[in-house]
């Protein structure tokens, strides 16, 4: 591979994890920092690898595309990585990177292949074509609120009809993500009220207010399948997750890899036969629309082990390397690194394995710290973190974009997410015990603006270790 | 959406003000130096000069632009940025002309002379009953409220505890803010949609029904003392 260059696109813990994919693969890289974002780690780095050549680069928002190819055209980029930020699903980006005069190469799948899977409601008609079951409800954006109620009204008519006693629907920004957007509405009355909330919402964060309506499921597990592929066709997968404990907001906070755990936990389905079921789905899904990049199936289980595609995620995830972790290529010791793979790819390499040269060794548990208070709705805190160390073992990786060595203020303008740790053990039991060691030696301090100590959600993952894995 | 409720200072304060301090304070010293930032990054082009007199928007809409003060280019799109304020350049970085600049990057600065007006909105913040913002945050007028001033002229819109009335959107997340106060007319919002304000910044100033014949002296005296 050439020197190329490439300019990373995104904040926090996933840009310092690029910045380290580059370094491995020998390339160069620059950085992209708002005031906000000033004293974060990744703006240090980069800073402090300058050597003449200038690194990292203030913008007015990372939601600004012109920004980031102005910067790009400045520092004499040759790609660009989104991370798993605003225009990592945003097709028109990556179109716009590939077309323009000064073309950059788009770390992510070819742009047609963002458009057919990035949209829920596009990965929805596509999947109903190939036989893929996918949830109930709208397979098109809806603008219009007349229209809105009515697929509302008739979601809520079908789950009456199959004696579900508290029916419910999900009013989703269908241009959304991460979790972002999305509210429930358990009764007809108050359909309008909230479709317009998440409509307003959408056009603010999303620039686009269409929304999706579908029927909301209960008691399920969501589940996760991590797809590699190349433009060469080949489409390999890193097992499954679960994403299943997530806080109020739907933002997840504990993984899991494997997806299910017969020998710890009992299921009235057979686990192993549905976790192939949703790989060979995913794959089939990724196979037709010549998936060419790392992606994500994001899928429903229901308790009797029905699975429903929900969504894919076009780009490398928060929760990548909790699959990462428990594969082995070619029975080596070391966990692949997904990132460096995918920038691989994206520059036209070809994978150099097939799925029989991986393995799964063990089970991960990522566990994602946020500055928030579980008890009342996971309420995000603002301030200033005056020290954090967690401890260092051989079994455990954590990612942040924090400095340990000086006060560092949580930005208001972002998610209140500073960490990410990821734990791995020979089995599941292990794997627990080592999370919950991890985060009881974990210690986090800070005081807020009307110096109350800092609240964060440590306790709350603590609680919730034994749940993962279990309806 | 999550909900919350501001309130700030006792009613008591609306009536401690020494006027005549403030408007002394303000005498001695009546400018405001704004800082010109680049909004993006870009290569920047000085159409101005150091000293140089410059005029913020003009007509009777404020639909002439003002003075134009520099070109900034991004992939091929050029910017005009226009005076906003009336007053005189200084401390400008005529080393930048030509150069890429980052985001945030300071300019110029423009000497203001503050005007009859804006000493009046100075002074009410320290006289009206006012919600701070809770967190540095985007903010935003709640729905019910930005019809009603859409159609009412100003200070005529009354809120009371319990009225949603702003939406703070923090860290990705929307919260609504109601209303725990005086009930009052609404008589200043002193923050742009969608802006980003600062933790303690002004956001409402509140009048209540029997303080507003007081707040209108106020405004009165400042209109008759203030020369310009």
């Amino acid at each position: 591979m050439s020197k190329e260059r490439v300019l990373i696109a995104n904040r926090g813990e996933i840009a310092l994890r690029i910045i380290q994919a580059c370094k491995d693969l020998g390339l160069d890289y620059v950085v992209l920092y708002t005031k906000e974002d000033e004293f974060s780690l990744h703006v240090r780095i980069a800073q402090q690898e300058e050597n003449g050549f200038k690194r990292a680069y203030r913008i007015a928002g990372y939601n600004d595309p012109n920004e980031i190819f102005s910067v790009a055209d400045e520092a004499e980029c040759t790609a660009i990585h989104p991370g798993y930020g605003f225009f990592s699903e945003n097709f028109g980006f990556a179109r716009r990177a590939a077309m323009r005069t000064r073309p950059l190469t788009f770390i992510g799948p070819r742009w047609e292949v963002i458009r057919d899977l990035g949209s829920k409601i596009n990965t929805k008609r596509l999947a109903k074509n190939l036989n893929v079951p996918v949830i109930p409800g709208s397979d098109e954006s809806i603008y219009n609120e007349l229209e809105a109620e009515e697929v509302a009204e008739e979601l809520f008519f079908l789950q009456k009809e199959q004696g579900i006693q508290h029916p419910s629907i999900l009013v989703k920004a269908s241009a959304g993500g991460g979790g972002m957007g999305i509210e429930e509405v358990s009764h007809l009355d108050a359909f309008r009220r909230i479709y317009r909330r998440i409509q307003n919402y959408a056009k603010r964060q999303f620039g686009d207010e269409g929304v999706l309506i579908e029927q909301c499921l209960r008691d399920y597990q969501h589940l996760e399948v991590q797809l590699l592929c190349s433009s060469h066709g080949e489409v390999v997968h890193f097992g499954t997750r679960n994403c299943t404990i997530q806080s109020a907001g739907r933002q997840k906070r504990v993984e899991v890899a494997p997806g299910f755990d017969p020998a710890v936990c009992e299921y009235t389905f057979d686990a192993r036969a549905v976790l192939d079921r949703i790989v060979e789905y995913s794959v089939r899904l990724a196979k037709h629309v010549g998936y060419d990049n790392i992606g994500t199936w994001e899928w429903i289980v229901s308790r009797d082990g029905s699975p429903y595609l929900m969504e894919v995620n076009t780009r490398i995830q928060v929760e990548n390397e909790t699959s990462a972790c428990i594969s082995r290529l070619n029975g080596s010791n070391e966990p692949p690194s997904l990132i460096r793979d995918q920038i691989r790819v994206a520059f036209g390499d070809k994978l150099g394995f097939t799925q029989k040269n991986i393995s799964f060794e063990g089970t991960s548990i990522e566990l994602r710290i946020v500055a928030e208070d579980t008890k009342r709705g996971f309420a995000p805190w603002c301030g200033t973190i005056t020290r954090f160390d967690y401890p260092d073992e051989p079994w455990a990786r954590l990612y942040s974009h924090v400095p340990r060595d000086t006060p560092y203020k949580i930005p208001t303008e972002y998610d209140p997410n500073f960490a990410l740790a990821i734990i791995w053990g020979q089995d599941t039991k292990q794997a627990k015990e080592r999370a919950k060691q991890f985060q009881n030696r974990t210690i986090i301090e800070g005081k807020g603006a009307n110096d109350e100590s800092i609240i964060t959600n440590l306790e709350y993952l603590y609680n919730r270790i034994d749940d993962v894995l279990q309806f | 959406m999550a909900q919350t409720s501001i309130t700030d200072e006792p009613l008591e304060k609306l009536m401690d003000i020494n006027l005549n301090d403030l408007l002394r304070r303000y005498r001695s010293h009546p400018f405001k130096d704004y800082p010109i930032e680049t909004p993006h990054t870009g290569m920047v082009s000085f159409k101005v000069k150091e000293g140089q007199v410059v005029k913020g928007p003009g007509g009777e809409w404020l639909h002439r632009p003002g003075t134009l003060l520099y070109i900034i280019e991004r992939e091929g799109n050029t910017k005009r940025v226009t005076a906003l304020w009336n007053g005189k350049v200084s401390g400008i970085r005529l080393d930048l002309e030509g150069r890429f600049v980052e985001a945030g990057e300071l300019l110029l600065f423009i000497r203001h002379q503050l005007d009859k007006e804006e000493i009046i909105d100075r002074i009410l913040t320290q006289v009206l009953y006012i919600l701070p913002a809770p967190q540095r945050a985007r903010y935003f007028l709640a729905p019910e409220i930005s019809i009603k001033m859409e159609k009412r002229p100003e200070g005529s819109v009354s809120v009371e505890s319990g009225d949603e009335v702003l939406i703070m959107s923090l860290m990705k997340r929307d919260t609504v803010i109601s209303y725990k106060g005086v009930p009052g007319a609404l008589y200043k919002v002193y923050f742009k949609s969608g802006a980003a304000v600062e933790q303690g910044s002004p956001l409402l100033g509140i009048c209540p029904p029997d303080k507003l014949q007081y707040v209108q002296k106020v405004i009165q005296r400042i209109r008759t003392e203030w020369e310009k």
